[in-house]
């Protein structure tokens, strides 16, 4: 199973999804276009504390982080 | 003492022993539920008056974390990234701004950064924003930051890209 993280007020919210399912697959990378539309940051783990930002919907990502935009405080 | 006396001294004490009965009972009740609060808080690592989004917060930070990083923070309260296009040391101090300060050679704090995802985000979401930001793409997070001499302290100016070199 395949996850994303979408970082909210309550901490986070978890979408799953299997990676093998067709509909599943196309919903999430739905859900890609419309975080990173609104200013969402995607990012993946590639190792143990290492991550890398994507641009693109990546099928095989076991995990995907998205966190808002960032502002000055 | 006359029969009268003898009734409304009764009326008198009874409530009173009623009421101190109901006191003691509400001291023991109150006294027992303090040691089951602390007792939840040692068991569960966290405070337990803390909302369970800060602490969903800084599970999923975590879970981000290197090892080494991890352990400094769970010694420390602080972690330690580096920056992606300077090779800059910044420390990420427990916080929701303000948090983030730049370090020397020497491991001594130079000044503090402050940049944050929008939304009322919970500390260990901005953390770990703040560390993927600074470690995938140092120079747009700084550009964006606003700088401050020190820690949680008087603000210098909104950053440029020109300060990075500093």
């Amino acid at each position: 199973m395949a996850i994303q993280i979408v970082m909210d007020r309550t901490g986070d919210t978890r979408h799953r999804f299997d990676a093998g399912d067709r509909a599943a697959v196309e919903e999430a990378k739905k859900r890609f276009m419309e975080l990173t539309g609104d200013g969402f940051t995607a990012a993946v783990r590639t190792a143990p504390g290492e991550q890398r930002v994507i641009r693109s919907f990546d099928p095989a990502a076991e995990e995907t982080l998205f966190y808002p935009r960032l502002v000055g405080g | 003492m006359n029969l009268d006396t003898a009734m409304a001294t009764r009326m008198f004490a009874l409530p009173m022993i009623a009421m101190a009965l109901f006191l003691l009972v509400w001291c023991l009740t109150g006294l027992t539920a303090l040691g089951e609060f602390r007792r939840a808080r040692h068991a569960r690592g966290h405070s337990i008056f803390e909302p369970e989004s800060s602490v969903r917060g800084l599970m999923l930070l975590k879970n981000w974390l290197s090892p080494a990083q991890l352990r400094c923070y769970e010694r420390h309260g602080y972690f330690e990234v580096i920056g992606s296009d300077s090779g800059t040391t910044y420390r990420i101090q427990y916080g929701k701004q303000a948090n983030v300060e730049q370090l020397d050679n020497a491991g001594r704090p130079v000044c503090a950064w402050c940049f944050v995802p929008e939304g009322d985000l919970v500390a260990g979401d901005v953390m770990l924003a703040q560390k993927i930001a600074l470690e995938t793409n140092e120079r747009a997070a700084i550009a964006i930051a606003i700088k401050y001499a020190t820690l949680r302290t008087r603000r210098l100016t909104r950053a440029g890209p020109d300060l990075l070199a500093s």
